[in-house]
């Protein structure tokens, strides 16, 4: 009698808190959705739509062109020009920062004297605004800057890095290994303080040299995390944008016109802005065709 | 915890909004203006002083926008934040002219009888008219003329600049030499630029053209290859250069450091010349003669947008810029030529010893407008370029930038 | 024992390297800013003995707008920040706690976005911001910020992994659900809470391509976009832009050595859970 007193009322909460907690829920989540509507969800098909038009921002009227923005794309010089430029800038950088990520966070890892200094000396160059950094570097690469200062030391001729189109898009890759490396050395860092020390132990046991045991422990073990950092590089990579801008427009001669200061430039420079959304489009699919590849050869887990 | 978290979201919130409260008085006129240098600035801030001396119930307030100053302004136009009196490039005019968004000013200038719209030079007026309907007023004016060095000419024992193409090849071989004969040439006739404003005033002469009458594109013409062909041809025969191989930023810098006897340059030259380079002795001419004489002209309106709440405000900001008074006192420094003929009469720079060349080219000089999306300019530069570093073939690219422009034609 | 002494020697040697190339550039910039010598770039030996001055930093704060970008980045990082940590945390309280219809859909739809880079949403931002014509002014520069999918999904994380013991003693004590987020949920996430203002903090303040599109004129530039206009009008002066990037940095530099722990911490959690 009592017990089934006692379920009753169980019930009746029960169904009370369901209702309540709808009510709740949508209370909470009202604001923070409708954020997300105006400035994500619509936004995302809102620009699928402008890349069918010839979308003038002056205009009162828009054209309505079909898939002509995406035809003119793919007979697009400058698009193609961009399309490189990006895909050499996230070839050069992806592989050297992710290495050289693991590298210092493999060095950090071991018992060494002023590992905070040394770790707050990697990660400042990460929490520095773009522009900042941008900037400075201008000034060491230009002609009478520092590069130029030390390489002639060594005998080096002084070199314009980033009016000269063979070394433009070089430098500016650097400069972005030096910012980001940082960060992912402290991502490499927690992974690499997740491995259990018996490991090691049990590696040095069987005569595993240090090498071996960097190549046959390390390396595996850490895949998640050098899965994630390959991913979020990658995405940053394609869409590198602030130090073009910045450093050198996409001069000299489109030498370092990447595909999102391409979109910039042809929305906010050309005021073509149906031809910037279907150029974004288009750097949008590759950079989740090239994700989708990822996720499928070199999976965070292969087991 | 809570607390506290509130009292920063109410600190933040109310920080915005005062912020936000923080704006211009109602009746501010806004001007826009780019700075080509220093001095203009100050002129610039003078003229206005004028103007609020004369007219002390109107507020103007001076933003000045540097670097990619028609971009900006054509994004404030978009948004609905444009200044209310700013500066239109001859240039760049047909992609405001094409949309509705600038304020048609015929009814002002009926209204206003001192005004005198019929003082202004045609061609400087029409850059700015669109079907009858005036959307800007030229302020004045400047073209392209070439200075070259004196001592140099007398050096090589020449009297007088060159004509025409023939003189100027001549005289360009004449002056480029080697002096202290290590190989590498220290002095060139002439220097150039891959660009495709200095290239114009050479196709005018030769009787070509950027577009025709209906709008379409005649790059692709004899007359165009021709001139490209002559002026590329004065870089690859060697008698003149350009400012990246002798490391310097313009074809002004070069022409000041004497690496080059002869520069094609506007008015804008003077002041650098004068203040900079003061131990260049250099005199001024009209550009040589191809199969006609001809020069490019620039110039600059002063326009007002359509969205407008004070609309009678800048008008009188406007008027009294391009008006008599307003002209007067800024051409009377001689930073650009009056596009108004009674000023231009009194001011007698028709027999300046210098300005007379500035002055005197308005009979053949013409005001150099492209009808396609901006994009069209960096597409030539590109072309530009690659005929002068990668020595591409000069019909081949005509061609393709013809093709490559076809799509941003400005639809009437 | 000695092999390992001296492998310690050369780590540390690597290490030190490492260390002068990644703050190089810094210190070359600070010794810049208080040159004497507008032409002096290029040789850091040379500024040293040229001469120091804070005429620099005073010029910059004095003769150019400065004071007014800082201002702006203030309040546009202070609103953000709160709002985003406000908002994920209700949200992902939601998310984590609550059971509703079609949350399944939203939340999907939501990771889904997470796969939409982010440059196809600029232009229409920017198109939609003018609609409302808040071009060029705070609200359209801290509208499209308030809220982050990434915080809403990391919160989410986070609240899971407290009890559901902790609703139902909360219900029976006879709280409402913001009752118990306010009361319960939230001093009991201070980490979580301190990752997401950080990030966010970072991201705002750093921010460069959308206040570059949403603003136009000087009054409303925030830091990053100031300094690169400064880039072309100062052109070549650079010991006042050098000075201008230190002033810049210094506000991160404090923020993220007074909170290094949450930065780490931060990078940690979202690089081990993907």
């Amino acid at each position: 009698m009592v017990s089934g007193y006692g379920l009753k009322i169980k019930m009746k909460r029960n169904s009370s808190t369901k209702k309540e907690q709808q009510f709740w829920a949508f209370t909470f989540l009202f604001f923070p959705l409708m954020l997300l509507a105006i400035f994500v969800f619509i936004p995302i098909l809102f620009s699928l739509g402008i890349s069918f038009f010839n979308w003038e921002l002056m205009a009162s009227q828009q054209n309505f062109l079909g898939v002509n923005n995406y035809i003119e794309i793919f007979g697009d010089k400058i698009f193609y020009k961009a399309m490189l430029n990006t895909v050499l800038y996230t070839i050069g950088v992806v592989p050297i920062q992710t290495m050289l990520a693991l590298f210092l966070a493999f060095v950090m890892n071991q018992k060494i004297r002023g590992r905070v200094f040394f770790r707050t000396a990697f990660y400042i160059p990460a929490v520095t605004s773009s522009v900042v950094t941008s900037i400075i570097f201008v000034a060491i690469y230009s002609k009478e800057g520092l590069l130029n200062s030390i390489l002639g030391n060594f005998g080096f001729a002084a070199n314009d890095w980033l009016t000269n189109p063979h070394t433009a898009l070089i430098s500016i890759m650097m400069l972005n290994i030096w910012t980001t490396s940082g960060y992912f050395m402290v991502s490499f860092l927690a992974g690499l303080q997740n491995i259990p020390n018996s490991l090691y132990e049990a590696a040095k046991l069987e005569g595993a040299s240090r090498r071996q045991q960097f190549w046959h422990i390390t390396v595996p073990m850490v895949r998640p995390v050098t899965y994630f950092v390959v991913v979020m590089s990658l995405i940053g990579c394609f869409q590198v944008f602030d130090q073009v801008f910045v450093m050198s427009d996409g001069g000299p001669n489109n030498a370092t016109t990447t595909m999102a200061y391409y979109v910039y430039q042809n929305a906010f420079r050309y005021f073509r802005l149906g031809y910037g959304a279907a150029t974004a489009i288009v750097l949008a699919g590759i950079i989740m065709i090239v994700t989708v590849i990822q996720k499928k050869y070199f999976p965070p887990n292969p087991y | 915890m809570v607390k506290s978290t509130l009292k920063y979201l109410i600190l933040a919130f109310s920080l915005a909004l005062i912020a936000s409260c923080i704006r211009d008085k109602e009746n501010t006129i806004r001007f826009s203006s780019w700075q080509s240098s220093p001095s203009e600035k100050r002129l610039t801030d003078s003229l206005l002083h004028c103007f609020s001396k004369k007219y002390p119930e109107y507020n103007v307030k001076f933003e000045l926008i540097p670097g990619n100053y028609s971009e900006k302004i054509q994004l404030m136009l978009g948004t609905h934040s444009a200044p209310q009196v700013f500066y239109i490039k001859d240039f760049v005019a047909p992609s405001y002219l094409r949309y509705d968004v600038l304020q048609p000013l015929n009814e002002y200038i009926d209204k206003d009888t001192s005004f005198d719209i019929d003082d202004f030079y045609p061609q400087f007026l029409d850059a700015f008219t669109k079907n009858g309907i005036i959307y800007g007023i030229p302020k004045d004016f400047g073209c392209f003329v070439l200075f070259y060095n004196t001592d140099m000419f007398k050096a090589a024992g020449i009297n007088d600049p060159p004509k025409d193409w023939a003189e100027l090849e001549e005289f360009s071989r004449k002056l480029t030499k080697d002096a202290n004969s290590d190989g590498k040439i220290d002095q060139y006739g002439i220097v150039v630029e891959p660009s495709i404003d200095k290239l114009m005033p050479f196709v005018f002469q030769n009787m070509g053209s950027f577009q025709d009458k209906d709008g379409n594109l005649t790059l692709n013409t004899p007359e165009f290859l021709e001139a490209l062909e002559y002026y590329y041809g004065l870089y690859k025969k060697n008698i003149a250069t350009i400012p990246t191989d002798v490391s310097m930023n313009n074809t002004e810098e070069v022409f000041g450091r004497k690496r080059a006897a002869m520069v094609i340059s506007g008015g804008w030259f003077v002041p650098q010349l004068k203040d900079q380079y003061t131990d260049v002795n250099y005199k001024v001419a009209f550009l040589p003669k191809g199969k006609q004489m001809a020069t490019i002209a620039f110039t600059v309106s002063y326009s007002s947008p359509k969205e407008n709440l004070l609309k009678e405000e800048s008008w009188k900001l406007l008027s009294y810029l391009t008006g008599k008074e307003g002209m007067k006192v800024w051409t009377s420094t001689g930073i650009a030529m009056p596009t108004r003929k009674s000023i231009a009469a009194q001011l007698d720079y028709i027999n300046h010893p210098e300005y007379k060349y500035f002055m005197g080219s308005v009979d053949f000089a013409k005001v150099f407008q492209v009808e396609y999306n901006e994009r069209w300019y960096s597409i030539t530069q590109s072309a530009m370029q690659a005929i002068f570093y990668e020595e591409a073939d000069i019909p081949q690219k005509l061609k393709q930038m013809e093709d490559d422009m076809k799509s941003l034609r400005i639809k009437k | 024992m000695r092999a390992i002494k001296i492998q310690k020697i050369l780590l540390f040697t690597i290490l030190s390297l490492g260390a002068m190339v990644y703050l190089g550039p810094f210190i070359f910039s600070v010794i810049v800013s208080f040159s004497d010598n507008k032409n002096l770039i290029n040789q850091p030996g040379q500024i040293v003995n040229s001469g120091w001055t804070l005429r620099n930093y005073i010029y910059i704060w004095k003769d150019l707008p400065f004071a007014t970008w800082l201002f702006n980045s203030v309040v546009i990082t202070a609103c953000q920040t709160v709002t985003n940590v406000f908002f994920s945390a209700l949200a992902g309280f939601t998310f984590a706690k609550l059971e509703f219809r079609g949350k399944n859909l939203i939340f999907g739809a939501m990771l889904a976005s997470l796969m939409i880079p982010g440059i196809i949403l600029i232009i229409p931002k920017f198109l939609i911001i003018n609609e409302f014509r808040m071009i060029n002014s705070y609200p359209g520069l801290i509208l499209p910020g308030m809220i982050s999918v990434v915080n809403i999904f990391l919160m989410k994380q986070f609240f899971e992994t407290m009890p559901k013991d902790l609703v139902q003693a909360a219900l029976i004590d006879g709280c409402n659900y913001f009752q118990m987020f306010w009361k319960v949920f939230i001093p009991n996430s201070k980490p979580a809470l301190a990752a997401v203002a950080i990030y966010t903090f970072q991201g705002t303040w750093n921010e460069f391509m959308w206040p570059l599109i949403a603003t136009n004129t000087s009054e409303m530039f925030t830091l990053p976009v100031g300094m690169a206009s400064l880039r072309y009008e100062l052109l070549t002066d650079w010991p006042a832009i050098m000075a201008g990037t230190i002033l810049v940095s210094i506000p991160t530099l404090i923020i993220f050595i007074i909170f290094q722990r949450y930065f780490i911490q931060g990078v940690a959690s979202t690089g081990g859970k993907e």
